[in-house]
């Protein structure tokens, strides 16, 4: 395999976009291909994720990027991972650039949902979870998370403050993020107030529904002898599935694919979780950075939200998660989200991320999952 | 509890027409890792054997995980708030659910025995043990 490098990433801001998601995916691009210094010309193959580009009555969304690029003549596919599509894009791309098929591929996710009314967007939230096993007996996509946090909260109970710090907290993030949904603080108290969706998950637990898009470009080592930012040297891209039913998984204590994707990454970049400097991670909901942390190995069961709570994931503490203001603040472009954490990784690591500075970033870890767990995603990055 | 069914359930219509018209949960059991699912499938999702034995599920078994809706689904708008649940059937499948009527966090607790009760619209429902409906 080849040394394979991100060598440039960029994003819209996430929230309601007047554009298509065509021409918000071909900005984008263009952006990270300006900042990776290399030209249009030199893109092999470009990966996009546009799960609901129906919502907008456009599928094959690629070619029209491509030609909005310059360069029509280059290859093109979408890739669909529901809310992991982006960072299975990526995988598809590293999996092309290490192994020798392109020497730089692109990586663009992009969606728009804001022209749907919110019973529509939640239904379609709902199309990744099982239509004939969840979904026709009254599940919402809110609702899957919110049982498996009462599961996970009757095993190890707890303050509604535990979950409400991983909002507030995400919210305190994003204000300094020019990316951001909601670059707006929360105190607890507008936390605890908020209405509830799908208990226990009240309207703060839950991420937005967002329009965006993000891009990243890959290349290897080789083929780009002197790039223009600090690139991300791709330590780890590994992915995982798991059994998509509640009704099959041995515990509703974490998401079995995380695990496994978790293992495979720690092992492919021949690195441990006490290493890693700062996380991106898959909080759709409240409930899943806590489910996240501990599945990844970063702390114990049941000993996630302590850590919360006593602010060692700020963006300033021991191990920050979440520096942009993840899902919950920054927003939750579906296609997008996976390249926008490695947005987030390329920004910090090249000294761009004003305000919300972490203190290390010598390596960091992505973690970007599919619906509740059905697909996941880990990337591990480090400095050269 | 659980009978095998002499009539074929390879599908998902099968199942979905089981609780619906037969009213009675359809499921698969599987003889290498005596996993009980209600999911269709081709081989086991737990171990993959592909001898699977068509069965009868438990009407009734205790509440594993749930949450209460106030944001409905879909096929659901009139009935919110109701609970969303996750039942282990006393013979050892898990089945998904809903469960009218149930309407805030206090109202359900986890271990509650529940019993599958045949609707009038889609959904596999459950009700309280204790309603007088599960006596049928």
């Amino acid at each position: 395999m080849r040394e394979t490098w991100i060598v440039g990433a960029a994003s819209n801001r996430f929230g309601k976009m007047a554009e298509t998601g065509r021409e918000a995916a071909t900005r984008v691009a263009f952006e990270a291909i300006r900042q990776s210094g290399l030209e249009p010309k030199d893109i092999d193959y470009t990966f996009v994720s546009n799960c609901f580009g129906m919502a907008e009555k456009q599928g094959h969304v690629g070619p029209l990027i491509n030609g909005g690029l310059g360069i029509p003549n280059v290859p093109s596919c979408t890739i669909e991972s529901a809310c992991s599509s982006s960072s299975a894009a990526l995988h598809e791309a590293f999996v092309h650039v290490a192994g020798g098929f392109a020497d730089a591929a692109l990586v663009v996710g992009v969606e728009k949902l804001s022209q749907l009314d919110t019973l529509t967007a939640t239904s379609y939230f709902a199309e990744a979870a099982d239509y004939a096993f969840e979904t026709r007996n009254g599940a919402t996509f809110p609702g899957l998370y919110a049982t498996l946090a009462n599961a996970y909260l009757h095993q190890y109970p707890m303050r509604p403050e535990v979950l409400g710090s991983v909002a507030v907290k995400a919210h305190a993030n994003a204000v300094h993020n020019p990316h951001a949904h909601f670059r707006k603080a929360i105190s607890m108290e507008t936390y605890l107030n908020s209405p509830m969706i799908a208990s226990p998950l009240r309207l703060y637990d839950c991420c937005p529904f967002s329009d965006g898009a993000a891009a990243v470009v890959v290349a290897a080592k080789e083929s780009v002898p002197h790039p223009s930012m600090e690139p991300l040297v791709v330590r780890a891209s590994a992915r995982a599935g798991s059994i998509t039913d509640m009704q099959d998984r041995p515990d509703l204590l974490g998401l079995p694919a995380t695990r496994v994707a978790a293992e495979k990454a720690f092992r492919q970049a021949h690195l441990e979780p006490r290493q890693i400097d700062f996380l991106e991670v898959h909080d759709c909901f409240t409930i899943a950075e806590l489910l996240a942390l501990e599945d990844l190995g970063f702390f114990p069961r049941g000993s996630a939200g302590k850590a919360e709570i006593e602010g060692v994931t700020a963006h300033d503490g021991a191990l920050p998660v979440n520096p942009d203001g993840g899902l919950k603040a920054k927003g939750h472009p579906v296609s997008a989200t996976g390249a926008s954490q490695v947005v987030e990784i390329f920004e910090q690591v090249n000294g761009k991320a004003h305000g919300r500075e972490v203190p290390r970033t010598e390596t960091a870890l992505a973690h970007n999952v599919g619906a509740t767990g059905g697909s996941c995603s880990v990337h591990i990055f480090s400095r050269r | 509890m659980s009978d095998d069914l002499p009539a074929a359930s390879h599908s998902i219509a099968e199942f979905i027409h089981g609780y619906e018209e037969d009213h009675v949960l359809r499921g698969f059991r599987c003889p290498k890792c005596s996993l009980v699912t209600a999911t269709w499938g081709l081989a086991c999702p737990r171990c993959g054997s592909l001898e699977r034995t068509e069965t009868r599920l438990a009407d009734s078994g205790k509440v594993a995980a749930f949450t209460i809706l106030s944001v409905p689904g879909d096929d659901f708008l009139n009935d919110a708030p109701y609970a969303y649940v996750v039942v282990d059937l006393d013979d050892g499948a898990r089945v998904t659910g809903w469960m009218p009527g149930v309407k805030q966090q206090t109202d359900l607790t986890i271990g509650e025995r529940v019993r599958f009760v045949p609707s009038y619209k889609p959904g596999v429902q459950f009700v309280k043990d204790a309603d007088p409906s599960a006596r049928r």
